[in-house]
């Protein structure tokens, strides 16, 4: 039975909501600043060891042999694993596309620089370090594809033999009449462009302690796992083990941002705790390994990109050719985002066709991994600059230009051409308030004084969509299978009103638990610190996936309110047999069961109502199973597999933003300064206010980051050149811009209290307009930036081109 | 193998004596001998902040100091802001601001302000960014934890009620 | 990332130092600040047999006015030298070049000596030493020598420091009076390496350049001065024209810049010229100024 969740926080049973809606403290916090959480590198075990792992200097080269005598008889070292144990205990990883994978280990080449070879576990990290210097391979170098387009040449090296190309997927997508829009267009542009690989880099790298059980056959995990209960998943898949036999325990981490990877370290862990008898064995991926063949590098992407536009201004038709480098395998789920873009491909804007005309290709690089966002912001990025080289040809203002083709608020919800379909929204009042905010007509004016003055001064606005709640259904063209990403908690309530919520996921960040909490301390009407969020394990917790594509807070929301009114029915039931009347006229509100329309009447705390069902089962009525508990699994209303032109609605929400970022670059040195950032958006509901500003100032932040300074750099053969933080660059406190912000609040109206998703937030957006302002910059010199991100070095080199005659 | 050193340190008020590697790093000895596991690592070349402790009042990087090199030192962690349960202001500031998010780099933070604020009790801006241009973190975007060192400054200069915040710690 | 075994050593003289390096040779190493030397330990990139860990050797931590210079002992932290008052009154062009050497939880323990001794074309401190003429002590088995800092780098992270010396102190010429001073940089993220830097000094007499000195970083395998801009200034009335001249002229005359991901060799070229001009400018306003 699904209990009627809460449309509006009105619908909840509280007079007025002391928590949910209000920037309460994160009930998470006190155990962090005082450095009391268990990340994964505080816990050790009796007995346990520490694993090295030894990566593969050659980004690809055939294996003739290793050797590892020496390692294994130096003191300290217990157990050694090569691909040989892979291939004895282990299967080849899941992959999508499908059949592009590899086992853990290599076995018989290595396909990227940094693929694992070999592991030693040790008595210390120190230890097993020294012994990976005793191991002996005998590598025999093949030649290095490094560059995406010499790898789709049809004598191209293969990347793997039994493909007849390094072609992972290819499909043009077309929906609607894009021929036809395009040679009826009174304009066409076309424009290419190149994003470079950026990713997450969490502070907190990856970490795990696997131990096999060599009586019981089971695999216990402990680790920084963003969502334990699929990776329990795949374990089970890739040790041949029954699902029931794998407990994956998720340890509060620093941070993922989709970024965390990992899988190849829970296996090769697995396999050494599994040589070494059971003991077991602890890997923290270092920050080299992390760079270099961790899960921290995404979107490697060359675009072209046209728009059909009218001369009034309507763009009637989009065309994105995307080739994506994926690197050397498809593990990771790193091509998911190449599909998820088709869940807001049009982006803000009502364009009736559309064509994704998209090509996956293998290269030697390490395998790409999703990262916050999981696809879109190049997309978006790529999208936002075809807007305004339109705008600017038809001499149209950039932000009115945006307006003529806002999806109007009145047609929602909204289908884009791509298929899938918005909630709800206001585009066209949020950039009003943005220019208003941002006083854009004073900025314009001294932009032109700027210009008069020779600096080359630049305004960028944009808009975009963040698509929030997931569905396996977005990725399933390349194919992802299922539909349905069910999260569940369980909750129940002690005979003294004190509440325990479990999930299934641990601690990351983005403020949950408080959310749990705050939604429990208003349907009962307790204090939140009467709330405690229970993390538990993949075999204890119930159905659940936790954080990633922008959908916890919603999906959480939804368990937690159907838990919650589980409970309520029961107390309403036992209130009704207590009080005498029919369950009908017993409400919850303010934390009592009273009867309804009588003031002053007889009532049952929640606490009561509780002891009740624990203690009391005599007054229970009839059939009633005791306890004050319930589960509830939440999952997204209808959603159902793409149609044969891969259209399917798939994210539930579309939050959306305005941004508008004001820039000086300098021509001398080709620095960008960011002067103003200004900030209009839109996730609905918002549940903790203060959490959502903390997504969007973090997004911002990563924005900045990819739009200047982040990129992994590889030369041409094959080697990482950004493999220290010294060379890949985080932006510092000096880099990110204060922003000033204002929300507009559209509900959804397909989810509990009109929540939207809104954990990816501004990375979807802050590139684009930082990219937007540059070029707006560059605007007088008649050059364009296509490249991100925009280094010095590379805006410099476009303005010494642009001063040529 | 190289012989061991003894090595005698103070941390958080508390005299420790250990034998170690010549090469082990002093955050290795504080979370791994000492079990003083408040100290994260993020980067182990210097640069993240993670690491970040106080050495004889000063913030350094314990992820590129060698135990032996801190032998006599006094230092403090994290796990010495804190007394009796109740929250260092400068902790109940970036509880009450917001000043994190997942808290990996947060104890970094945290002794690179304690430094900042025991020279220079009414810090601009400016001054903040310089003092923390060293730590990084990836999810805040930094704007709460400017926001965070104001309020921790004016906690201890007096300025701030301690209800001032939502759901003081 | 730990660091391969080693065996340690804490001398409490220059002596016993320098009887250690004696000892131990190319397999030995000093460490002082470690901020430069541990990361490289971590990644196993350095593998030295031998750890001299000098900081023990407190009486080389001192900044001393030596009349027409500062004396500066090579155990002085970065930071030390960034806050001292002496410094700050007597040579304010050294207290900010320390400034822009990464964050303060680095200068913290990063020495002065280390950073001299440690080369990297980059840094802030060799290029000073460069610009001022600065004069290194170094100490080996047969005792002390001074070495000019126009013979003390030789080439990227390489001087002519002997294996078995020790650097000791550096003595650091002050500006004569009329002199301004400007240190610029472009680097990605603040606190970063230089892409390129300058630093520029300049002496007013009567309205005319009467000196001027300009050492550029990041640009070649060593901090070097740029004699033809140099020129181009000296017994010059100076203008903005006249800096945008000396940058051309600077830009011209080094070698061939290493380049990196950050920056092309003729990116890196550019952008010393354009350094020098700016630092020049602001060296002119503070002679100026005075
Ligand atoms: C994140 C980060 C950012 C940095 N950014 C910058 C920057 O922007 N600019 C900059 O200039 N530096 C930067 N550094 C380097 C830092 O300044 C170092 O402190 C400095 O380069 C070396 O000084 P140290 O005392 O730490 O030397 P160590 O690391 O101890 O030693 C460095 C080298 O010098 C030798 N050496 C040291 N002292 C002596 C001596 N007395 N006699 C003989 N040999 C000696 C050592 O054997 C070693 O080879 C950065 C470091 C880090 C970790
Ligand atoms: S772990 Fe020490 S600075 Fe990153
Ligand atoms: S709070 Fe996560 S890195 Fe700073």
């Amino acid at each position: 039975m699904t209990p009627d969740l809460p449309k509006s926080l009105s619908d909840l049973p509280v007079t007025a909501p002391k928590w949910v809606g209000k920037p309460v403290n994160r009930i998470e916090d006190p155990m962090l600043v005082t450095g009391r959480v268990e990340f994964i590198d505080n816990l050790t075990m009796p007995g346990m060891l520490h694993c090295a792992i030894l990566h593969s200097p050659y980004p690809h080269a055939k294996i003739n042999g290793i050797d590892v005598t020496a390692a294994e008889s130096l003191p300290g070292v217990v157990a050694i694993v090569t691909g040989e144990d892979a291939e004895r205990w282990s299967r080849v990883g899941y992959t999508s596309p499908e059949g592009w994978g590899t086992h853990c280990m290599a076995t018989d080449k290595v396909r990227f620089a940094g693929e694992p070879v070999a592991a030693v576990a040790a008595v210390s990290r120190y230890v097993a370090e020294d012994a990976l210097e005793l191991i002996d391979v005998d590598y025999e170098p093949l030649p290095v594809i490094v560059d995406a387009h010499a790898a789709l040449e049809p004598d191209s090296p293969r990347i793997f033999e039994e493909h007849d190309s390094n072609v992972m997927y290819q499909r043009d997508f077309k929906w609607g009449d894009v021929d036809g829009a395009f040679a009826a267009a009174d304009h066409t542009y076309t424009e290419r462009f190149r994003w470079h690989r950026v990713g997450a880099n969490p502070i907190e790298t990856f970490g795990v302690i696997s131990q096999w059980n060599p009586i019981s056959e089971t695999l216990t995990c402990h680790g920084s796992f963003q969502t334990p209960a699929f990776m329990a998943l795949g374990r089970a898949a890739m040790h041949r083990l029954p699902t029931n036999k794998v407990r994956a325990i998720g340890q509060p981490h620093g941070g993922s941002f989709g970024g965390k990877g990992g899988g190849r370290g829970i296996d090769i862990t697995a396999l050494l705790s599994r040589k070494a008898g059971g003991q077991p064995v602890k890997w923290i991926e270092d920050r080299l390994e992390y760079l270099s063949a961790g899960g921290g590098q995404a979107w490697d992407r060359f675009y072209e990109a046209s728009l059909a536009v009218n001369d009034d201004g309507t763009v009637t038709g989009l065309r994105v050719k995307l080739l994506d480098d994926l690197g050397a395998t498809g593990e990771g789920f790193g091509a998911t985002g190449a599909a998820k873009p088709m869940a807001s491909f049009t982006g803000c804007y009502a364009i009736p066709n559309a064509e994704y005309d998209l090509t996956i290709v293998a290269t030697n690089k390490l395998p790409a991994s999703p990262y916050r966002g999981m696809g879109p912001p190049p997309h978006n990025f790529v999208l936002e600059q075809m807007m305004d080289i339109a705008a600017r040809d038809l001499g149209v203002d950039p932000a009115e230009f945006r307006c003529r083709n806002f999806i109007p608020s009145d047609q929602f919800p909204y289908t884009i051409a791509s298929g899938n379909e918005y909630d709800s929204g206001d585009y066209d009042a949020a950039m009003k308030k943005l220019l208003e905010m941002a006083d854009y007509d004073a900025l314009r004016a001294e932009q032109e004084q700027a210009r008069s003055e020779g600096r080359l001064r630049g305004i960028g606005i944009v808009s975009t969509i963040e698509p929030g709640v997931f569905d396996w259904n977005a990725y399933a063209v390349i194919g992802q299978k299922g539909v349905g990403v069910p999260e569940g908690v369980s909750v129940s309530i002690g005979n003294t009103g004190k509440i325990i919520v479990r999930v299934g996921f641990p601690l990351e960040g983005q403020g949950q638990y408080t959310v749990a909490a705050q939604l429990l301390a208003d349907y009962f009407a307790v204090d939140i610190g009467d709330v405690e969020v229970v993390a538990q394990d993949s075999l204890s917790a119930p159905t659940n996936f936790g954080p990633g594509g922008s959908r916890l807070a919603v999906a959480l929301t939804g368990a937690v309110l159907g838990a919650a009114g589980k409970i309520r029915d029961k107390f309403v039931r036992v209130a009704a047999k207590l009080f005498e009347v029919q369950p009908e006229d017993i409400e919850l509100m303010d934390g009592k069961l009273r009867v309804r329309g009588v003031a002053g009447g007889a009532q049952l705390t929640v606490g009561q109502a509780a002891g009740i069902l624990i203690h009391r089962t005599d007054l229970l009525p009839d059939g009633m199973e005791p306890g004050a508990e319930a589960t509830f699994v939440w999952s997204s209303p209808d959603r159902v597999p793409p149609d044969d032109d891969g259209r399917v609605k798939s994210y539930l929400t579309a939050a959306y933003a305005c941004h508008l970022v004001v820039v000086d670059v300098d021509p001398e040195t080709g620095k960008t300064e960011i002067l103003k950032y200004v900030i209009v958006d839109d996730c609905g509901t918002r549940l903790n206010p203060a959490n959502v500003e903390g997504m969007i100032d973090g997004a911002v932040a990563q924005g900045v980051g990819a739009a200047l300074l982040e990129e992994y750099v590889y030369d041409e053969d094959g080697q990482l050149l950004t493999g220290t933080f010294m060379d890949y660059l985080l932006p510092t406190i000096h880099e990110v811009p204060a922003t000033e912000k204002a929300a507009l609040v559209t509900p959804s109206p397909f989810t509990p209290l009109g929540a939207k998703g809104a954990g990816e937030s501004a990375i979807h957006t802050t590139p684009a307009a930082i990219m937007c302002a540059i070029n707006d910059a560059l605007l007088p010199l008649a050059t364009r930036a296509t490249e991100v991100p925009a280094t010095p070095n590379r805006l410099w080199t476009l303005l010494q081109a642009a001063k040529q005659p | 193998m190289t012989a061991k050193r003894d090595v005698s340190l103070t941390v958080n008020g508390v005299a420790y004596s250990a034998s170690v590697e010549p090469r082990m790093t002093l955050v290795d000895l504080l979370r791994g001998e000492l079990g003083l596991t408040g100290t994260h690592v993020g980067c182990e070349h210097g640069v993240c902040g993670a690491c970040t402790i106080l050495l004889n009042g000063q913030a350094v990087r314990s992820c590129i100091m060698l135990a032996v090199q801190a032998d006599g030192a006094e230092l403090m962690t994290v796990e010495g802001l804190s007394e009796d349960g109740q929250l260092h202001p400068i902790q109940q500031a970036f509880v009450g601001q917001r000043g994190l998010q997942c808290g990996f780099c947060t104890p970094g933070f945290l002794m690179s302000v304690y430094e900042l604020l025991q020279h220079n009790p009414a810090p601009g801006d400016d001054e903040i960014k310089e003092a923390l241009g060293g730590e990084l973190c990836r999810c805040t975007g930094y704007q709460s934890i400017l926001r965070s060192v104001r309020d921790a400054a004016a906690r201890l200069r007096g300025e701030v009620p301690a209800a001032a915040t939502e759901g003081e710690a | 990332m730990k660091p391969a075994q080693f065996d340690y050593a804490d001398p409490r003289s220059v002596e016993d130092a320098v009887a250690l390096l004696q000892q131990h040779g190319a397999d030995a190493k000093i460490l002082a600040g470690g901020q430069s030397l541990v990361p490289l330990l971590n990644m196993r990139l350095a593998r030295p047999a031998v750890i001299i860990d000098v900081g023990k050797l407190r009486d080389l931590d001192y900044i001393r006015d030596d009349g027409d210079a500062l004396v500066i002992g090579a155990l002085t932290t970065q930071r030390s030298v960034e806050r001292s008052e002496l410094v700050a009154r007597e040579h304010p062009l050294l207290a900010a070049t320390t400034r822009y050497i990464a964050h303060p939880q680095i200068r913290n323990r990063g020495t002065f000596g280390g950073s001299i001794a440690h080369a990297d074309p980059a840094a802030e401190c060799p290029a000073l030493a460069v610009a001022l003429d600065m004069q290194i002590t170094v100490v080996g088995p047969g005792g002390a020598r001074v070495i000019a800092a126009a013979d003390f780098f030789v080439t990227y992270l390489t001087t002519s420091l002997e294996q078995d010396e020790i650097l000791t102190d550096v003595r650091v010429p002050k500006l004569t009076p009329g002199t301004g001073w400007s240190i610029q940089e472009v680097a990605r993220r603040h606190g970063d390496f230089a892409m390129a830097g300058a630093i520029c000094t300049l002496t007013l007499e009567r309205g005319r350049c009467a000196a001027a000195r300009i050492a550029l970083f990041g640009v070649g395998a060593v901090p070097v001065r740029a004699p033809e801009a140099e020129q181009t200034i000296i017994g010059q009335e100076p203008n903005a024209a006249l800096f945008e001249e000396a940058g051309a002229r600077a830009s011209a005359e080094i070698s061939e810049p290493l380049a990196d991901i950050h920056g092309s060799s003729e990116f890196r070229r550019h952008l010393a010229g354009v350094m020098t001009q700016r630092a020049l400018t602001e060296a002119f306003s503070r002679a100026e100024a005075r």
